[in-house]
């Protein structure tokens, strides 16, 4: 029962499958070193750079151990299992440890993550810390389901459509709509292809520092869940040159002021309530149900909008009648029962608005 | 301490006669043997109605804009299934089930120290799990299974959800306690710390962990609870509270909870290794230890699951730092198991391969775990499928893989049977590649824009060239999900099956030198007619067994 076994506690063998997984975990730091992240996501931000760099500086060191702790397995399992004809009670080495090797890998992979500590600490300041440079401050507000945008100059916000130009260091500040608790909810700020997410908390105000590096349309996604809207809440960042920021910058205050002379209001008459229904379908029912007003989603049931003897009144405090709920539907609204986005906000036309007044109309109970 | 005075102390311990009836014995049992079964039937039931919502998960991801599913509705399910995995399964199967079944018998105990809370333990959780699965009728919870509020206190079903959370929180707590004081005071004469099996160790550890930070997620819940009932504005910021408290508190626990989650399955792999690879465990003390360190450290980085909740930039700074030096002692104990199986004489039964299986997957959820560390690179993973993809092999690849080793480790020594080795390498396989199938790939849809919690996903992808790729790989991973759930089926039979057909098991089917196969299969009421006394540790191989009153023929031939 207690054989010896004469031989080198590592033979031959040994150091060929570790010369072979020495060789393949080479390949794959090649692997890692040379993968273009930038074909899948462009680095559009001053700091992604960077991002991409620690990842890739912790796949680099993540690959050999992933490689050495298989190959080893894989090769102790082939090399030291017992054929037929051994017997099931023959026992392995006595061995029970080796301070020398558990040493190395309690030292070596220590000195990983301290190097990797202050590659992460170096990096952390890029967006985080507020800098002189900052051409602009604007007010990033999460609603349910969407992003608004307040640029200093303009008297009207922007909804999920952030325009940056690019190479210029801007100031969001980051923060949720509601601070009422029963509407209230953490959204969250992310641009993949920035490598920026930051969590907008209802009370919270947090500024976050990007510094744009390519033009283009990217995503800014909402990460943290915020009801049963979330999988809708995306909007876009537009990071264009000076030049296109400033027309973009002009157009838009000149069309606010338009709007805002003009005073626009919309033709309700004529609308086709079956042509609405779908449209609510698509539309609404992520927040409205078509049922009594008290059948919250988290605005309210709409089914008796225009009969309700309980809720004369809209929750603007005007009486409900179509010329009123046109006005909510156009230009959105927010109060105690949440924030209702405006018709540009959820692709509505003119004509969408009359046919969705004359569905709700035809809804009475 | 001489062997006769060692006798001298065992001579204390008499046997009491099992209970008659079959309320006292199957119901209200206070037979720790039976109590974990009692955990493993009704965590069984859980896992089936948790994976089952797993997989219609995967059915409504399988289009980027599936109708199956309302946006609600996808939302309870993911929460009930994260919520019933961990709570219902995995924490009551790793403590209550193999806590239980094995550490009594390891120590050569008769029982745990405090049987009846033992059985009052136990029974907490099945009202615990049906309070949680109730909460379907009320709206279910749907902010996943953090519930961060304010989005938590808007479906009333949370309540629930509080409340079925809260009561298993106890029973973790009082089986901690419980845990602690039977190994600290009666473990067998002459079984020194060092002297104790590696699971003991783990237990011990695991034990402390319960008793400590479960506290922390009772008043968590509490909070939540009473705000939402009783509108205390605990997280309330209009009224001087905040969303962020119930971060901090939920996670001060949910971190330490991550370990108590897979601390008790190092054990088991620390068992199982040595049994088929016939040789000692190498480091034993390495592992032992860099449990506690484990364990210590655990309590110190909670916010790094935070980085994107405004915490101050030399707030996250150490709790990056300590993040990553839990990688240490994880990796000490990763290097020391594959160092055993140097030079053995392994023997490839289905708890080794489940055990092998366990070291490359959770290897890989170390490492992803570490890229989420870093701070600069976990704001980008952040809330996607990276964390995801990350989180499953931590917790299934690591976790479920290691309770499957112990299950089909210590089955012959709960039911005196052994299970099937063709069918367990089939479920093995099954499982080994449909899961890698499935999660590998969703680190990348993470990194490329997929966040989590989404219902629906063509929104953020419309318009880009990787809405193909990412619907195709979704389907993917659904395809791979449901043979995994498949393969739960091969278990399902082979357990039935064994009932019957399994091979007898006899006292020591494995051939292995710790307490409890030193007793028959199931062992008595009573675990051992004379109390052990343990003369050395348990991983000498070769060796004549280390205990001076038990027969040597246990030292028998593997018969598997």
């Amino acid at each position: 029962m207690n054989e010896t076994r004469k031989q080198p506690l590592l033979d031959s063998t040994f150091w060929s499958v570790t010369v072979l997984l020495t060789v393949i975990s080479g390949l794959l730091m090649w692997g890692v070193v040379i993968f273009p992240i930038e074909d899948w996501l462009p680095e559009a931000s001053s700091v992604a750079a960077h991002i991409d760099f620690l990842f890739r500086f912790m796949a680099f060191f993540g690959v050999p151990i992933l490689v050495y702790v298989s190959g080893y397995i894989i090769y102790f399992a082939w090399r030291y299992h017992i054929r037929k004809g051994d017997s099931r009670l023959a026992v392995g080495s006595p061995i029970h440890d080796h301070p020398g090797l558990e040493a190395a890998w309690t030292i070596v992979p220590s000195i990983i993550m301290l190097i990797l500590g202050v590659l992460s600490y170096i990096v952390m300041p890029k967006y985080y810390l507020a800098s002189a440079s900052s051409v602009a401050t604007i007010e990033g507000i999460g609603h349910t389901f969407y992003f608004e945008f307040r640029y200093p100059g303009l008297a009207q916000s922007v909804d999920n459509d952030l325009h940056l130009p690019v190479n210029k260091e801007v100031t969001i500040y980051l923060t949720s709509d509601e601070v009422d608790i029963r509407n209230a909810v953490i959204h969250s700020f992310w641009v993949p292809e920035f490598r920026v997410k930051q969590d907008m908390i209802p009370g919270m105000i947090v500024p976050i520092h990007i510094t744009p590096v390519k033009e283009g349309t990217f995503r800014i996604i909402c990460t943290e869940f915020c009801g049963v809207g979330h999988s809708d809440m995306v909007g876009r960042v537009v990071v264009q040159s000076q030049a296109d920021f400033d027309t973009w910058f002009k157009t838009e205050q000149h069309m606010q002021t338009q709007g805002a002379t003009k005073g626009v209001t919309i033709s309700i008459t004529g609308g086709n309530a079956t042509a609405g229904g779908q449209l609510f379908a698509a539309k609404c029912t992520t927040c409205h149900s078509t049922g009594a007003f008290d059948e919250r989603k988290v605005g309210p049931g709409l089914g008796n909008l225009f009969h309700d003897t309980n809720h004369p009144k809209l929750v603007t405090g005007k009486p409900a009648n179509p010329d009123d709920v046109a006005d909510i539907i156009e230009h959105g609204f927010s109060g105690d029962l949440g924030t209702m986005p405006n018709m540009q906000v959820n692709q509505l036309t003119d004509k969408d608005i009359a046919n969705l007044i004359a569905y709700l109309e035809s809804l009475h109970k | 301490m001489t062997i006769s005075e060692l006798q001298r102390e065992a001579s204390h311990a008499h046997i009491h006669p099992p209970p008659q009836g079959f309320v006292s014995r199957y119901v209200i049992s206070f037979d720790h043997k039976v109590i974990a079964v009692q955990y493993f039937i009704t965590s069984g039931l859980f896992f089936v109605l948790a994976g089952l919502l797993a997989e219609l998960i995967r059915v409504q991801l399988l289009q980027s804009h599936n109708t199956l599913l309302s946006a609600q509705t996808f939302a309870n399910a993911y929460s009930v299934h994260g919520s019933a995995m961990v709570w219902l399964v995995i924490i009551p199967v790793l403590t209550g089930g193999f806590g239980n079944l094995a550490m009594p018998l390891m120590i050569g105990a008769r029982d745990v120290a405090f049987p009846w809370l033992n059985m009052f333990s136990f029974w907490l959780f099945p009202p615990a799990g049906i309070l949680v699965f109730l909460s379907f009728l009320y709206g279910a919870p749907q902010a996943g299974w953090t519930e961060y509020p304010p989005v938590s206190l808007h479906t009333p079903g949370t309540a629930f959800w509080c409340a079925g959370i809260f009561l298993i929180g106890v029973s973790s707590t009082i089986t901690g306690i419980n845990f602690m004081v039977t190994i600290i005071k009666m473990r067998a004469p002459g079984m020194t710390w060092t002297r104790m099996p590696l699971f003991v160790w783990a237990t011990l550890v695991t034990a402390f962990l319960s008793a400590i930070a479960t506290a922390n997620l009772s008043a968590a819940l509490a909070g939540l609870f009473i705000q939402l009932v009783f509108h205390v504005p605990f997280y309330d910021p209009a009224h001087g509270g905040s969303p962020v408290l119930w971060q901090h508190v939920f996670w001060f626990y949910s971190h330490p909870a991550v370990y108590i989650m897979i601390l008790p399955v190092f054990g088991i792999v620390s068992e199982v290794l040595p049994t088929f690879v016939r040789r000692p465990i190498f480091g034993y003390r390495a592992i032992a230890y860099s449990s506690v360190a484990i364990a210590l450290v655990s309590f110190m980085v909670w916010a790094h699951h935070m980085f994107t909740s405004g915490l101050a930039q030399w707030v996250q700074l150490p709790f990056m730092i300590l993040t990553m030096a839990v990688g240490i002692p994880t990796g000490i104990k990763i290097f020391s198991w594959v160092a055993t199986l140097w030079d053995g004489r392994i023997r490839f039964t289905t708890p080794l391969l489940f055990a092998l299986g366990f070291l490359p997957m959770f290897t890989f959820g170390g490492i992803t775990g570490v890229m989420l560390a870093s701070v600069p690179a976990d704001i980008h993973e952040h809330a996607t499928y990276f964390v995801i993809a990350h989180l499953h092999y931590v917790l299934f690849g690591g976790s479920v893989f290691g309770l499957f080793a112990g299950l089909y480790y210590w089955w012959p020594k709960m039911t005196g049977r052994l299970l099937d080795e063709r069918l367990g390498k089939l479920h093995f396989w099954l499982m080994f590649i449909s899961f890698n199938a499935a999660f590998l790939p969703m680190h990348w849809l993470g990194l490329l824009g997929m966040q989590r919690r989404v219902a629906f996903y063509d929104n953020q992808f419309e318009g880009t060239k990787l809405l193909h790729l990412v619907t195709d790989t979704n389907v993917w991973a659904s395809f791979w999900a449901f043979v995994l759930g498949a393969s739960m089926l091969v278990f399902a039979y082979n357990a039935v099956r064994s009932a019957t057909h399994g091979k007898i098991a006899g006292p020591n089917p494995w051939g292995a030198r710790t307490l409890e196969w030193m007793t028959s299969s199931p062992p008595p009421y009573y675990n051992f007619a004379e109390i052990p006394l343990v003369l050395h540790g348990p991983y000498d191989y070769g060796k004549p067994l280390p205990y001076a009153n038990i027969s040597q023929d246990l030292a028998t031939e593997p018969i598997a």
